[in-house]
């Protein structure tokens, strides 16, 4: 009864492990495939879902609030699958929207440097410094996006259990290791873990509802308790409160919302300026 | 057969989870006793090897390069050391030191920050407040240190084979994931592998003999014929093959050795 998150800087290398480790424990596999379903259930074409989960939104790009609901879909269906337990998943940020889930085992693959060079640059041959230089650019881009998705940075060694490096450590091997740690009593499903999990679920939910109005919401569940926190100027406190209360309403497993509007300073300053 | 190296913040557990290997695997467990050697064998303090491996270098240190000459003499003693195989350092700096030998098993323990925290502030008797601004000061004199020397950041992944977190992962689990790791064909010494220690130690300790007098040297081996690069030009390198001449027959290993004053240096050479 665990969950493992893979993330890994070469999304083909973290796929091939994600399936191995998954077929040698006998879990389901997640992988991108997933988004396909997400599409049809949401509306949302599985590029633009693709593209959240790998560009970090731009002024000529996706805008930071499509990226919030985009995301929130994907959170809020990997989620679901994930309470099925006994799940292996990897390419749909996982390891940065379950932290606090007891039960999920975060692991990170470093692939070889070649393998990840023939990835970013397909059918160029370049030299040790040009893929070290491209390694390196990749991995600036991949810690902007979590930073900017999630506020967690995805190449940090602090945020994952174990990190593996495929230089020496041969793919086999790799997942013998991460079937070996699933098997461990910290990462067994218990009550707590699992009612944790489906408070993540619940708050995946209220967001992919709130977003598309509220893109700056912060939600957070707590088992049929949903908090909300937003920003607004002093005039449309009540009436904000009251949408998201309504708004949340239609979610079955909610029935209180609590609702803290903070002050937005800088749209009252500019309102007082007129 | 292998070598493991424990990379470590203050209060990780990573000394534990050395010490624990080597019971598990029978190896033996060295970390500061290195500095020892290095201080009997080089007639150096103790206090300055600390340092010397401990505090990022200032910037007159920089320039007068003693930083650099203290850590030849560290690296030329922990080669010396580990050479015969079996053995876990969880000393300073080991995976930047041993770089280059196949056999070795690079491992980061790395811990919460509140749980370090809360460990320093137990053991030193101080309030968590202090005992976090401790450990990141500490955190960030290793970061600046490895920079300074080896221009990467410690903090990196791919510096190593495992990085392990122990806070889920219990310090028995962690033992149980690097003593897994150790017995992978990937880290078990070979003849190709050990002939690359060989000459490891032989370049070493070349190295740490010179860098007194000869700061800039690098020197790489490759089957017991040594190269001694200098950029100081000809005007040093007759005092460099005259020192060369005398080690040659001191030192065990050489073949071979030759000062090249013109081209840079291999990647390999210390």
């Amino acid at each position: 009864m665990t969950i493992i998150a893979i993330s890994s800087d070469s999304y083909g290398m973290g796929r091939e492990i994600g399936e191995k480790a998954a077929k040698r424990l006998g879990y389901s596999y997640l992988d991108r495939e997933l988004l396909k379903d997400i599409a049809k259930c949401s509306g949302i074409p599985e590029g633009k879902l693709l593209k959240a989960l790998e560009k970090t939104p731009s002024a000529l790009g996706m805008s930071a609030k499509d990226q919030a609901i985009y995301l929130a879909h994907i959170e809020q269906s990997v989620i679901a699958e994930f309470l099925k337990d006994n799940v292996v998943c990897c390419g749909l940020a996982a390891h940065l929207y379950v932290c606090g889930v007891s039960h999920v085992l975060k692991v990170r693959v470093l692939s070889n440097p070649e393998v990840i060079g023939k990835e970013l640059a397909p059918g160029k041959s370049l030299s040790k410094e040009a893929v070290d230089k491209l390694i390196s650019r990749n991995e600036n881009a991949r810690k902007r996006w979590s930073v900017k998705a999630f506020s967690l940075d995805e190449t940090d060694p602090s945020n994952y259990d174990m990190v593996i490096s495929l230089n020496k450590i041969e793919m086999q091997e790799a997942v013998k290791s991460i079937a070996g740690a699933a098997g461990y009593k910290k990462f067994k499903a218990m009550s707590y873990s699992l009612k944790c999990l489906k408070d993540e679920e619940i708050a995946a939910k209220a967001k992919t509802i709130l977003f598309p109005r509220f893109p700056d919401a912060q939600v957070r569940a707590n088992g049929p308790t949903v908090v909300v926190f937003t920003k607004g100027v002093k005039r449309e406190k009540q009436k904000k409160a009251l949408m998201i209360k309504e708004m949340l309403g239609k979610i079955p497993e909610v029935n209180f919302v609590e609702v803290h509007v903070v002050n937005d300073i800088l749209r009252e300053a500019a309102e007082s300026l007129r | 057969m292998s070598i493991i190296t424990i990379s470590r913040g203050s209060y990780s557990s990573g000394k534990e989870v050395a010490e624990k290997v080597a019971a598990c695997l029978h190896y033996d467990c060295v970390s500061r006793d290195i500095l020892l050697e290095a201080s009997d064998r080089y007639e150096v303090d103790e206090i300055k090897l600390v340092r010397a491996i401990h505090d990022a270098p200032s910037i007159l240190e920089r320039r007068g390069r003693k930083k650099e000459t203290y850590i030849a003499y560290i690296r030329s003693a922990l080669v010396s050391r580990v050479r015969s195989d079996n053995i876990v350092y969880h000393g300073l700096a080991g995976h930047l030191l041993l770089r280059g030998i196949p056999h070795v098993l690079k491992v980061r323990i790395i811990a919460d920050l509140e749980r370090r925290s809360a460990m320093e502030a137990q053991r030193e008797g101080i309030t968590l407040e202090k005992a976090r601004s401790a450990i990141i000061a500490d955190d960030e004199q290793r970061r600046k240190w490895t920079q300074s020397l080896y221009g990467v950041d410690p903090w990196n992944s791919s510096l190593y084979d495992l990085v392990v977190k122990v806070d889920r992962l219990s310090i028995a689990d962690a033992v149980d994931i690097v003593c897994d790791a150790a017995k992978r064909e990937a880290f078990k010494t070979t003849s190709a592998s050990q002939r690359k220690m060989e000459d490891l130690v032989t370049a070493c300790t070349v190295k740490a003999a010179l860098v007194e007098e000869f700061p800039e040297v690098m020197v790489s081996s490759e089957y017991g014929n040594v190269i001694i690069h200098s950029t100081s030009g000809e005007r040093h390198a007759h005092k460099i093959r005259k020192a060369a001449k005398a080690l040659e027959a001191t030192v065990a290993g050489i073949n071979n050795m030759e000062v090249h004053v013109e081209g840079g240096a291999p990647a390999g050479a210390v």
